[in-house]
């Protein structure tokens, strides 16, 4: 096996060992930690196919901001609260649980059934892509096409998103208002 | 397998370096403190107390890892392995001389603050993982401080990128010098690309990026906790904040990433503000200055001499300035250098349109 290949398997068993153990674990904040191995394996993943940016991004996005402002609101809450949310009744699996077991099964089929159909391996896209040499070398510079793509192709969404974020600004300012000061 | 075999050398070298900085580091901190404070500092072990730190390391090292019964074991246990490796994995990307950067990645600068980001979260593990109060107040303190200074270190950093077109830090540290391949232009009208030395500096180049230097400068303190922004480790108020319950060796490693932190700031701030390895002197009419003092040898040597004088820079406003306050603290950052920042990048854009 190559190390690309070993590397792959690696990363995966990662990924998948530590996501499950962030859904099984009671104790809520390590599984957040956890939850960290998880995002920054898949960052490795990432790597491994040519995304280096991708992968940055998930980094600075994920670890530096989404994880961090979850444990900022996990520590503010009071310790009362938290226990209470940590002792759940029962086992991982149980009969109250069934309906979320039958969504995640049926969902899990999906996937399955989605990558079977597939045929990851001749995508005729993907052959086309290879015939015509139109592939990525591992030490291209791809932000440039990136940018390029961003503002040209992907505008209405890039300004979409641009406008759902500012609404989510104005909101936290209005919400962390002062009560009572009418204007 | 000998292209492996390098990488751990490198690995390994640059972990011995960090190590010996940090004991470097505390020794002239503690002379530089002394000589503001008007005393003496260390003078007993040693000439002039020069073996102070290796003792301190030594009696470090021989302590009990004690383990408060109350805290989570493995948060407490791993956090100051997280909190060093953020710090370390970011020298990865950093070039020393021309040719001579351990990871030639093309994203340099993004991969670095994204690396860098980490240690927040080892901090909270810490803080959170120590089931101390002073510990955990330490901890929120430091993440949202961090937090809020990355905003405008990175759009210093944005304006920076904006000139040189370039993530990759080799390039951006190219430029800056003789060895470049583009036309440069000091202050945007003479053309210096065969004179080099400090005219060719990103900050003279485009004489707003000094603006940026000063602001990424400021933000830089703050996330290195370093006075005047050391709230999350006030002696008055938290004891030590959120390293408070290590001991020993742990203790050690908390410390060891504060100093290699200083040093990876200071570091980013010389190669994309201030000529990364190029040489500070000019070519003279037929002395050529630049070009001699320009290769590898003098470039390690450059950086170095660079990078430590922002270290000295780092601790001498450590020792003048007293601490903020947590209001005066986001006021600075959030109503002063975020818009200035803002400002500094539209000024790129100008620049790099009708200027360059």
């Amino acid at each position: 096996m190559s190390l690309v290949r070993v590397l792959f398997y690696l990363m995966s068993f990662i990924a998948i060992a530590s996501a499950l153990y962030a859904a099984s674990t009671k104790n809520l904040v390590r599984s957040i930690f956890v939850f960290f191995v998880t995002l920054f394996a898949l960052a490795g993943l990432y790597v491994l196919a040519l995304a280096d940016f991708v992968a940055v991004t998930q980094v600075v996005i994920y670890v530096g901001g989404i994880l961090v402002l979850i444990l900022f609101a996990f520590m503010l809450s009071g310790k009362e609260t938290l226990d209470v949310m940590q002792q759940q009744k029962g086992k991982f699996l149980s009969l109250a649980k069934l309906p979320a077991i039958l969504l995640s099964v049926a969902f899990f089929i999906v996937l399955i059934n989605v990558i079977i159909k597939a045929d990851a391996d001749n995508l005729t896209w993907v052959k086309d892509a290879i015939n015509l040499k139109n592939t990525i070398a591992p030490n291209d510079v791809m932000i440039d096409n990136i940018g390029v793509n961003l503002m040209t192709r992907y505008l209405l969404p890039f300004e979409a998103i641009s406008i759902l974020l500012l609404m989510a600004l104005v909101g936290a300012a209005h919400l962390s208002r002062k009560e009572g000061s009418k204007a | 397998m000998n292209y492996y075999l390098t990488y751990f050398i490198v690995a390994v070298g640059l972990f011995s370096f960090s190590a010996f900085f940090a004991l470097f580091g505390v020794y002239a901190e503690r002379k530089i403190s002394a000589f503001i404070q008007d005393r003496l500092g260390p003078t007993e072990t040693g000439k002039f107390g020069s073996l102070q730190t290796l003792a301190d390391i030594l009696k470090m090292i021989q302590k009990e890892l004690i383990i408060p019964a109350a805290a989570d074991k493995w948060l407490f246990m791993l956090a100051p392995a997280v909190i060093f490796i953020a710090v370390y994995m970011g020298f990865a990307a950093l070039p020393w001389a021309p040719g001579l950067v351990p990871s030639k990645i093309n994203l340099g600068i993004y991969y670095i603050f994204a690396i860098i980001s980490i240690e927040t979260l080892g901090i909270l593990m810490a803080g959170w993982g120590s089931n101390n109060k002073y510990s955990i107040l330490g901890a929120m303190r430091s993440a949202a401080q961090i937090i809020s200074y990355e905003i405008p270190a990175g759009f210093a950093i944005i304006s920076v990128v904006m000139i040189a077109q370039s993530l990759d830090l080799q390039v951006v540290a190219a430029q800056q010098g003789v060895l470049s391949a583009e036309k440069i232009k000091f202050v945007g009208f003479w053309d210096v690309t065969n004179i080099g030395g400090f005219f060719s500096w990103n900050i003279f180049r485009a004489p707003h990026l000094i603006i940026a230097f000063v602001i990424y400068f400021i933000a830089s303190l703050a996330e290195s906790n370093r006075a005047p922004f050391d709230i999350p480790e006030a002696e008055s108020e938290l004891v030590a904040g959120f390293h408070t319950e290590f001991t020993g060796i742990r203790f050690a490693l908390v410390f060891l990433a504060e100093y290699s932190m200083m040093f990876l700031v200071s570091m980013i701030g010389v190669i994309l503000f201030l000529g990364a390895w190029n040489s500070p002197l000019p070519n003279i009419g037929s002395v050529h200055l630049a070009t001699w003092t320009t290769g590898m040898g003098w470039g390690i040597l450059w950086v170095t001499l660079k990078t430590l004088g922002l270290v000295a820079v780092q601790m001498w406003i450590r020792w003048t300035l007293p601490r903020f306050r947590v209001d005066q603290l986001m006021n600075l950052c959030w109503k002063v250098l975020t818009p200035l920042a803002f400002i500094c990048m539209l000024i790129s854009g100008i620049w790099r349109l009708w200027l360059m």
